[in-house]
């Protein structure tokens, strides 16, 4: 008994040693790489692009904005980067929640029952993760402009495609479910479903057993799922160009009243915004917009390995 | 079998592809210990899973106290579930786990909070209360799935191998106790188990399954005594098989080995090509010549001798090879040496016969 003992002090040594100077290391050399290339990559913006495009008509257009003389370091100073940001981050939410009130129950039935054709299910979810985004939108434009779905739009004077709503989250939810689905199921797959036997065999329902411990033990998983379904909802950017378009330039009347008041009219989301100011030659502009995009990326990610620090890994 | 009929099985049939479980019938009496033996795959686990209600069988019929359960959910059942890895709740403390079960019938906090105590304090685990089921041993956790079990008062208690994680000697040690909780509480425990000895120390009743049906069920003596096949007898560890050609002679038969030998068997029935076996304890040994006369005599050279930490085992090389096992006690056995020539000698009752071949025996 003691030597066990003595064997758990040694263990808790060696684990505070790890605990605490490992990550500090770490932590330093990911604090010095960011600080590092944030330096490099706003101090040399300015060498590195040349102010002159020459061939690019809409140049003029953009300069006479008073935009183009920005340059990718100062891509948070633009009104219109802040409106494609919250653009983003309206429907990117939107997108996860809705995927997990439909993903978070499919997932659950995935990992706890024998649904026939599940193998199907998991084949088709898993080949979309995959699958060309541009190709998934382009599959949404045929479903969405022709035929019977086309004839309920027109009938109910709603169109799906070219809007921020459903058009963006419509666009969004394909991948970001298929990615989210994935890692509710992993975290359901995570959970030994004795758990539930032992909890309904003590007089538990099947509804009870999984509120008190299927969720408190796949919480982290789930939280996790969301996260990730967020971000893949946020990067999302050939789907959305081709089934909605870019918003910049069109008309105000072309916009409802409620997606003026929240300031959700003639922006882009950012990876189609980015997109967008490469193509008009603002390439320092688009560069700033990549550089937002991989910070959110990363914490994102960060985050979920974080969360796989405490028992959960994805 | 004891007292009322506490749970009753009839003519289970469970189809999982491939593996069937067939026509299993069992009856458990109030207060009784059932043990369910068998190899793994026999399909152990899927038919405690069936009386748990976790698995839904195809046909058959499962009754508690007389009532037919048979389509009722888990919780709707009364029986107590203990899985292998005791599947303690990780998020909860051994305190809330124990009153899990109790929460969900709406009894009073201050009930709960009382029960509780008096279980953990029964099964000497008061001291645990607020650790978290990662940081238990095998016995610990052992016992806090028990109580959490048991705090609910269920009509049997299900086993599925709860001491198969542990070590031997940890495993005899909780074994004598989970016996001796039973007794205490007056419960019906079905406990699930591929280990004889396991099995033999706790069990009032064995029920030895197979390939998804039940083969026998009797007292540990009756099986040991009285195996119904050459499998059971291989299960229970009758070793010293041998193939011969038995006719039938006034009480028991006669067997011919292949070497020649004749053994006597009190077994009435076997006729023609058979297997026979002998418990390795059923063999005696003596160095004196005159120290037995009559049946299943026989000249035997010693092969070789190993010492096991309570028993001696000693091969034989009687024109066919026979093992024999006694406890390391007495002069005698302390002197045997490999090369002595022996004599051995054994009950006709002790000869088990089993109709035709075994592969492999000989």
């Amino acid at each position: 008994m003691s030597g066990e003992k003595r064997s758990d002090n040694r263990l808790t040594d060696t684990g505070r040693f790890t605990g605490v100077l490992f990550p500090a290391f770490f932590y330093t050399a990911v604090v010095l790489l960011v600080l590092g290339s944030c330096w490099l990559f706003l101090s040399n913006a300015g060498e590195l692009f040349p102010k002159k495009l020459a061939g690019f008509h809409d140049m003029d257009l953009w300069r006479r904005t008073g935009r183009a003389g920005l340059f990718a370091g100062g891509f948070w100073k633009d009104s219109v980067f802040w409106r494609s940001l919250n653009v983003s981050f309206v429907t990117s939410t939107l997108t996860a929640v809705i995927a997990a009130i439909v993903g978070i129950p499919a997932a659950y039935a995935l990992s706890r029952f024998r649904i026939p054709g599940r193998s199907v299910i998991d084949i088709l979810f898993s080949s979309v993760i995959v699958l060309p985004a541009s190709s998934v939108g382009l599959c949404l434009i045929i479903t969405c402009q022709y035929g019977i779905v086309r004839k309920i739009q027109d009938a109910l004077n709603v169109h799906f495609a070219h809007s921020v709503f459903p058009g963006i989250i419509m666009a969004q939810l394909v991948l970001s479910l298929a990615m989210g689905l994935s890692a509710w199921k992993a975290a359901f797959d995570r959970v030994n479903p004795r758990f539930e036997h032992v909890a309904r065999s003590l007089g538990s329902s099947r509804w009870r057993a999984f509120l008190t411990v299927t969720l408190p033990l796949s919480r982290t998983g789930l939280v996790a799922g969301f996260i990730l379904a967020w971000t893949r909802a946020m990067a999302e950017f050939g789907a959305v160009l081709l089934f909605c378009g870019t918003f910049s330039e069109l008309p105000l009347s072309h916009f409802s009243p409620l997606l003026k008041n929240m300031h959700l009219h003639q922006a882009d989301i950012l990876p189609v915004a980015m997109w967008t100011a490469i193509e008009y030659g603002e390439v320092e502009y688009g560069i700033g917009i990549a550089f937002a995009l991989v910070m959110i990326s990363s914490i994102s990610i960060y985050s979920i390995h974080r969360m796989g620090g405490k028992g959960y890994v994805w | 079998m004891c007292g009322e009929i506490m749970i009753q099985i009839e003519k289970l049939t469970v189809r999982l592809g491939e593996f069937n479980i067939r026509d299993i019938n069992l009856r458990i009496g109030e207060g009784e210990y059932v043990v369910i033996l068998g190899p793994t795959g026999a399909g152990k686990s899927v038919l405690l899973e069936c009386i748990a209600g976790i698995c839904i069988p195809d046909s058959g019929t499962v009754r508690l106290r007389g009532r037919d359960v048979t389509r009722y959910n888990p919780e709707k059942r009364n029986i107590g579930y203990v899985p292998q890895d005791y599947a303690l709740f990780p998020n909860m403390t051994v305190r809330q786990n124990i009153g899990y079960g109790l929460k969900t019938r709406k009894i009073p906090a201050s009930d709960i909070q009382a029960n509780v105590s008096a279980m953990m304090e029964q099964l000497g685990i008061t001291h645990l209360e607020k650790r978290l089921p990662l940081k238990l041993s095998g016995g610990e956790k052992q016992r806090a799935a028990l109580g959490r079990a048991l705090i609910t008062e269920p009509d049997i208690l299900l086993l599925d191998e709860p001491l198969s994680a542990l070590d031997e000697n940890l495993r005899s040690q909780l074994a004598g106790e989970l016996r001796r909780i039973q007794q205490r509480l007056n419960r019906s425990f079905l406990h699930v188990c591929h280990n004889f000895d396991e099995a033999a120390m706790v069990a009032d009743r064995i029920a030895i399954m197979r390939q998804g049906s039940i083969e026998q069920t009797g007292t540990i003596s009756e099986i040991l005594t009285k195996p119904s096949s050459l499998f059971i007898a291989e299960f229970t560890r009758t070793l010293n098989f041998h193939q011969g050609t038995a006719e039938t002679v006034p009480g028991g038969c006669r067997i011919k080995t292949a070497a020649g030998q004749i053994i006597h068997s009190a077994e009435t029935s076997a006729v023609g090509p058979v297997t026979f076996g002998i418990r390795p304890e059923e063999l005696f040994l003596t160095n004196d010549d005159n120290g037995s006369s009559g049946v299943n005599n026989l000249t035997a050279r010693v092969a070789r001798v190993l010492f096991r930490p309570s028993s001696l085992e000693v091969e034989l090389d009687a024109g066919f090879p026979l093992i024999a096992c006694h406890p390391r006690n007495g002069e005698f056995y302390r002197k045997v040496g490999e090369g002595d020539v022996l004599r051995v000698f054994f009950r006709p009752e002790a000869v088990m016969v089993f109709p035709g071949c075994r592969g492999g025996a000989g």
